[in-house]
């Protein structure tokens, strides 16, 4: 698999967000063939159902598709993006699904393309990827749970320390530790 | 805080679960147009992707794509777009008619049947036409509905302007002489009839309605089961209500 993401991830992205904001339909043919296995996999992880991850993927790129225009095809990294708005399409579903009160995750909060300026597809970058894969292996039990609670279930700390029923100070304690250890394991490359 | 005691926090933030006061701090390092905030920012936002690449899983199904390329209003495989192949379909059922003439003394019956399809094929092509074009607006607003129910129906609803795309399954075929009927309900008013629909046996429905009215003055639609001539107001209680 990681290979695969590897190689799919080193091509660049410009040319193609470049043609999507053209409407050309073979753009979204190869944004799909490039990221849609990703999509559907990240989808997956966080509503644990095959029918609905497919509604899920086909919403994200239909929603990339349409807001393609809006995304600096210069500056930034369409894969960084296009997962964006996968994870917050498939948290805004577990939120509705399980009745949860919150607003869904903000758009210029997490999706707006205008945050992805500056990100890169260059390779060093996604050997990133199983680097992170190895450093959650390396985090003990609960730290790797908090961490995959935010990141999978969009669960702010507050509703995490409740779900793990630990006291608040505890989960802080412990999701700061573990990005600590993420960031030395990183290599000091990334500001976890 | 110090950029120093922010950094834990550029994930959280990142992923849109940051909690103040916090996120407070951070906000007002990056107003400030903090050079460490935002670079550490850009880091989370990567290593935030990675996380997302790493979720490995199965393969989707074969079939998605064709859906993902489909819901833009993109052909996929062949080149052919919806008129092209209609006008196929269209041919092959003029070619088949032209074969009844020859071989059937019936053939004013059948050529009419035939004319029927043809008929039933463009209004369902017009239909899929407007239904993409909604769905394609980037003004158009999605509400969903059942979901994660196993019984009863799941969909979504497609507003923009005056239109309405219906879209549901687990909807069962009604009853004969029965059929579904849409509603558009304003705030405080009465139910307005929004056209009636059918199902498919695997219980699946697209109803598309194009009202005399902005939609978005509406703050509900429902679906009941009607007689197959349509209501004026509703006679069963909603098998659907959405409110938008």
């Amino acid at each position: 698999m990681l290979p695969l993401i590897l190689a799919v991830l080193t091509q660049g992205d410009g040319d193609l967000v470049i043609r999507l904001q053209k409407r050309d339909p073979e753009a979204l043919a190869q944004l799909y063939d490039q990221y849609g296995r990703m999509v559907f996999g990240l989808i997956l992880r966080i509503v644990q159902d095959r029918a609905t991850a497919e509604d899920l993927v086909q919403e994200t790129f239909l929603r990339v598709w349409n807001r393609a225009g809006g995304f600096d095809a210069g500056q930034g990294a369409v894969g960084p993006w296009l997962l964006a708005v996968a994870r917050n399409r498939a948290i805004d579903y577990v939120r509705y699904r399980s009745r949860r009160p919150e607003a869904p995750l903000e758009f210029n909060q997490t999706e707006n393309p205008a945050l992805f300026a500056g990100l890169h597809d260059d390779p060093s970058r996604f050997t990133l990827i199983g680097q992170v894969k190895t450093a959650l292996e390396k985090l003990t039990e609960q730290q790797r749970e908090a961490i995959e609670l935010a990141y999978f279930q969009g669960l702010s700390q507050t509703e995490i320390a409740d779900k793990m029923g630990q006291p608040l100070g505890t989960i802080k304690t412990w999701m700061r530790r573990a990005l600590q250890l993420m960031r030395e394991e990183l290599g000091g490359g990334v500001a976890a | 805080m110090t950029c120093n005691e922010l950094r834990s926090d550029y994930l959280l933030h990142a992923l849109g679960v940051l909690e103040d006061p916090e996120r407070g701090e951070l906000l007002a390092h990056l107003a400030r147009g903090c050079e460490n905030c935002l670079a550490g920012l850009r880091e989370a936002r990567q290593l935030a992707f990675a996380m997302g690449a790493a979720a490995e899983g199965p393969e989707p199904s074969s079939s998605l794509r064709k859906r993902v390329l489909a819901g833009a209003g993109i052909e996929s495989g062949t080149r052919w777009h919806w008129r092209t192949a209609w006008q196929a379909a269209a041919a092959a059922a003029l070619i088949a008619i032209a074969a009844v003439l020859f071989q059937s003394r019936q053939y004013n019956a059948e050529l009419a049947d035939a004319r029927q399809q043809l008929s039933r094929s463009g209004a369902e092509n017009a239909t899929l036409q407007a239904a993409l074009a909604v769905l394609q607006a980037p003004a158009t607003r999605e509400v969903a509905f059942g979901p994660g129910a196993s019984g009863p129906p799941r969909g979504r609803v497609f507003f923009n302007g005056s239109t309405v795309l219906l879209l549901a399954s687990n909807l069962p075929a009604p009853p004969s002489g029965k059929a579904y009927e849409m509603w558009v309900i304003p705030r405080g008013g009465m139910p307005a009839p929004a056209g009636l629909f059918s199902s498919t046996a695997q219980g699946t429905a697209l109803h598309l309605y194009t009202a005399a009215t902005q939609v978005i003055q509406t703050d509900t639609i429902a679906v009941t089961l009607e007689d197959a001539a349509g209501a004026n107001a509703p006679t069963t209680q909603p098998l659907i209500a959405i409110q938008l």
